[in-house]
């Protein structure tokens, strides 16, 4: 006889499913969504009035409809989005005709494999978080179906135990499994594709743009310390070719440039960066980087590249030395680091003869054009007015305000006008503490441009004119004034009051988790499973193998004792316990009939010897418990022992 | 106890007066999905007892009064020839009730006796060749004679089997007969009853008892008992299988409308006499005895 499904029970799993497909909503066409919404809702109504039934001919129509679409779409049957249209379709015209308990039961299958689809758009901490609570709500409807005892509160309790004792499993098999990198063409095109980032071309005002937007670039975490804020410079694009208006790369950067050897000083710098999805391919890194990963490229402008954009996060481990040399210039270095658009203004060119004097040297220059700025009234501002005309003239004789990228290109406008080979740098500046995961986060409001400049005997070398105007910009020109202001800069947030320092604190653990949570668990493959694992002293796929198949056994070896303990706790203990309680009452003359139940025998002992009454209930009921009941484990029956140990008559 | 079941219960109780044991036993056997035979001599309030229940649980009643006579169409239902339409119509028979009271059913012949019982086991009813479905629920209460009384074809073993459990009644006591004899026709208060518990939270509650837990302790005692009918010699035989899961049916029954969620020993005991009663014989002495010394047998785990 086929018993009718609980109202409630249908509820639940509805909601269950409906709460699954809801991330989707940004993943699979409009029209599809509604539809499998609407059949949701019809479903509902069926719940409160039988003549909602959808009769064969409607289903049937109501399939045709969908394949349309699905069709009509034009995204094949092949793929992420297609497969994942697919499912939610299916689910939706299943869930309609649903009726009887094998129905619910093949909903909740497809339900579950909607719910795993959502890892192949996002793989967050929190997503996880969501799909775990919307699957075990389903699986906690999925046992009041199966048991047919409506009461919630038993199936979530079996739902959780379920859990846990999956998660060891899980872990094992997460760290332990042999991961195989697949190969380029399996994966599925990601769209959420990069952020905006810094672009290939310099144009006075497409970088304040940047200053206001806050999304996280990248990450850096140091082996050691973290250095100074004022050799925090991230090197991205270098601009060397201009035509006035425009800063673009030189041409020439593709060639490996006939480098005169590096030489580097000091202690070199060990980070680890992990980029997000990104525009370009540079790998932003402290100058000067000298050990990194295979596939990137380091060009002739000391940028690391990687050529294929990744569209996923991905993180490199490289080495820096913060104090280099580079040495010597070559002839296409030269010509393209002087190169003008077209003869200077004839107030540029008296500007330079003035500011340099009768001094010939580099140095004096450079350190004239930072006088000039800090004492003639020129100010740092995120609005500068629009220079479209000559904007580097505009700029040094009208406007005097300006941001980094303005100062940067003047700077060093006015250095080849003396022939001095320079060229603009742009990428991001400092970076934000991590106090968490002690990490760098750096976010698109940290662009900058600087300038380099190449001298007699110390090759490129970096200034950054911004830092006579704005006082938290730094540079070497102003070493240790800039210390000190670093200092300051991050006292700033300890000063807030608790509240703010609680939000900031609660953020940066937030950042550290999910940092952490990409480290170990989107992160962890190939290379990182085998060095994670040879910590342990497990190496190559075989033993790998071998430890798997052991670990497993032995867990499962371990479960199955610790439930058969429990399951029984061996009735013939519980009984010899009882028996001894029931002895040491025979010896003051209160004896059990052979066909006493354990209640009855209390009743009569308790009216026997009403002075020890408490403690007869007390173990009875402990008995009753034990032999009786369900989901009496090893403790109570410990307790229980105890209980009769301590019995005196 | 369930709010439902504990008003059901004291409305049957102002109907039929100090047989609150009894009619315990009865609602058990309904929501054991069993069937009942009650066992007396006329005019002890059989008859009371089950229109009573009908009425309270909301389901379609029918009494079958059985007499020496009646045949298995009288109960089933037969096919009539339409003449208009020139076919045969199967007409039903008063079994096709949710509730139906076999009302002295042992005056009947084994023939009819049996059409009754064959209904009850299949759910079903097979006229020339087609089946027609029994309503759900269905129960029947069926009401005996003590067999030494006159006109009586007692039933056979294998068909007292099909009852889950039989109750006796017995006098009231003097209270409950001073009650009877001043207060109201029964008649009256069983037509004023209203339904305590409605089919839909019946068939719930049948589902929940199914889940109610029995350990493998209490197993142990259950079988103990069986095993002690069939090997001792007191009894001409055993308890069959079919018996077996009779007593833990009742017995989950049983704890379930005491609030609890597992079996324990008391409730096998408290259902015993009457799940046990009608299907033990005693090579010596009488059933209710037999019972008793079933239970002072067999030593609880």
């Amino acid at each position: 006889m086929e018993t009718e499904i609980d109202r409630r029970i249908i509820i639940f799993i509805l909601a269950s499913v409906a709460l699954i497909v809801l991330p989707h909503s940004g993943h699979i066409p409009i029209s599809l969504l509604v539809f499998f919404y609407s059949l949701l809702i019809w479903r509902f109504c069926v719940l409160w009035d039988k003549k909602w039934i959808p009769k064969k001919w409607l289903v049937s129509l109501l399939s045709a409809i969908a394949i349309y679409q699905l069709y009509s779409l034009n995204q094949g049957v092949f793929g992420r989005d297609a497969g994942t249209s697919i499912f939610i379709t299916a689910l939706g015209l299943k869930i309609l005709e649903s009726n009887k308990e094998q129905d619910f039961y093949l909903v909740s299958y497809l339900a579950f494999v909607v719910a795993s689809s959502q890892f192949l758009y996002s793989q967050s901490i929190l997503m996880l978080g969501y799909i775990l609570f919307v699957t075990c709500s389903l699986f906690a409807a999925l046992i009041t179906l199966n048991t047919k005892n409506n009461d919630a509160k038993p199936a979530i309790k079996k739902i959780l135990t379920m859990t846990a004792q999956a998660i060891p499993i899980t872990v094992l098999l997460f760290f332990m499994f042999p991961r195989i990198d697949p190969p380029d063409w399996l994966l599925f095109n990601q769209q959420n594709t990069a952020v905006s980032g810094l672009s290939d071309t310099l144009r006075p005002g497409s970088i304040s743009k940047l200053g206001f937007s806050h999304d996280l670039v990248f990450r850096a975490k140091f082996k050691g310390k973290i250095p100074p804020v004022q050799d925090l410079y991230w090197r991205g694009p270098v601009f060397s070719q201009t035509d006035g208006l425009n800063w673009t790369e030189t041409n020439n950067r593709h060639f490996l440039r006939q480098m005169d050897k590096l030489v580097t000083y000091g202690q070199p710098s060990h980070y680890t960066v992990m980029m997000e999805p990104q525009d370009g391919h540079w790998i932003f890194t402290l100058d000067m980087p000298t050990v990194y990963p295979q596939k990137l490229i380091k060009n002739g402008l000391f940028q690391l590249l990687n050529p294929t954009k990744p569209k996923k996060r991905k993180q490199y481990e490289i080495t820096s030395f913060l104090k280099f040399n580079t040495g010597k210039l070559t002839d296409t270095e030269y010509s393209d680091n002087t190169q003008l658009p077209a003869q200077p203004m004839p107030e540029v060119t008296q500007l330079v003869n003035e500011l340099k004097g009768d001094n010939d040297s580099a140095q004096f220059l450079i350190s004239a054009i930072f006088h000039h700025f800090k004492n003639n009234d020129f100010s740092y501002t995120l609005n500068p007015p629009v220079m479209e005309i000559n904007p580097i003239e505009t700029f040094l004789f009208k406007a005097r305000s300006g941001f980094c990228g303005h100062y940067a290109t003047a700077f060093v406008y006015l250095l080849r006008v003396a022939n001095i080979p320079a060229r603009v740098v742009s990428g991001y500046q400092g970076g934000s503490i991590n106090k968490v995961g002690n990490f760098l986060e750096i976010k698109q409001s940290d662009a900058h441009a600087w300038a380099e400049v190449w001298l007699e005997n110390k090759g490129w070398v970096r200034f950054d004119p911004t830092s006579a105007v704005a006082p938290d910009q730094f540079s070497e020109q102003n070493l240790e004034s800039s210390t000190a202001e670093k200092q300051k800069n991050f006292e700033i947030i300890e000063n807030k009051n608790l509240f703010n320092r609680w939000v900031t604190r609660a953020g940066d653990v937030w950042s550290n988790m999910d940092y952490e949570w990409q480290q170990w668990i989107i992160h962890y493959r190939g290379e990182k499973q085998s060095k994670f694992l040879s910590s342990w002293g497990i190496t190559g796929i075989k033993s790998m193998f071998y430890w798997l198949t052991v670990l497993v056994f032995f867990m499962l070896g371990l479960f199955t004792w610790v439930i058969l303990r429990n399951q029984k706790t061996n009735i013939d203990k519980v009984l010899m316990t009882y028996q001894r309680f029931c002895d040491s009452l025979a010896k003051v003359g209160v004896i059990k009939r052979k066909a006493e139940t354990a209640h009855d025998f209390a009743l009569r002992a308790k009216q026997l010897r009403p002075d020890l009454a408490n403690n007869i209930s007390l173990i009875t009921w402990s008995y009753i418990n034990l032999q009786y009941k369900k989901d009496s484990g090893i403790d109570d029956f410990k307790a229980f022992k105890k209980q009769v140990n301590s019995f005196k008559a | 106890m369930d709010v439902n079941l504990s008003t059901l219960f004291d409305s049957a109780n102002q109907v039929i007066l100090g047989k609150e044991h009894q009619i315990k036993l009865a609602v058990c056997c309904l929501l054991a999905r069993g069937h009942l035979l009650i066992e007396d001599i006329p005019g002890v309030g059989k008859t009371t007892l089950s229109h009573t229940l009908a009425k309270l649980l909301g389901l379609d009643y029918q009494r079958i009064q059985f007499t020496s006579d009646i045949m298995p169409a009288d109960i089933i239902g037969s096919s009539i020839f339409n003449a208009s339409k020139s076919e045969f119509t199967f007409h039903p028979g008063p079994i096709f009730n949710q509730m139906v009271l076999a009302d002295e059913i042992n005056r009947a012949t084994p023939r009819a006796q049996s059409a009754l019982l064959e209904a009850m086991e299949e759910n079903q009813v097979t006229v020339e060749g087609v089946s027609y479905d029994l309503p759900s629920p269905f129960f029947v209460i069926a009401t005996q004679n003590p067999s030494h009384q006159l006109g009586t074809f007692s039933l056979p073993e294998s068909q007292l089997d099909r009852f889950l459990m039989r109750i006796q009644l017995g006098y009231p006591d003097q209270q409950a007969e001073r009650n009877l004899l001043t207060g109201v026709d029964r008649r009256f208060i069983i037509d004023e009853l209203q339904v305590m518990l409605p089919p839909e939270r019946l068939s719930q509650m049948q589902n929940e008892i199914t889940g109610i837990y029995t350990s493998p302790a209490l197993l142990d005692y259950v079988q103990a008992l069986i095993n002690f009918t069939r090997e001792s010699d007191e009894f001409n035989y055993g308890l069959s299988p079919r018996a077996g899961l009779a007593l833990l049916t009742a017995a989950k029954s049983w704890a379930y409308m005491k609030g609890g969620d597992a079996v324990l020993p008391e409730d096998v005991q408290t259902v015993l006499p009457a799940v046990a009663g009608h299907r033990l014989k005693s090579s010596n002495s009488n059933s209710d005895l037999v019972v008793e010394s079933l239970l002072q047998h067999v030593e609880v785990s």
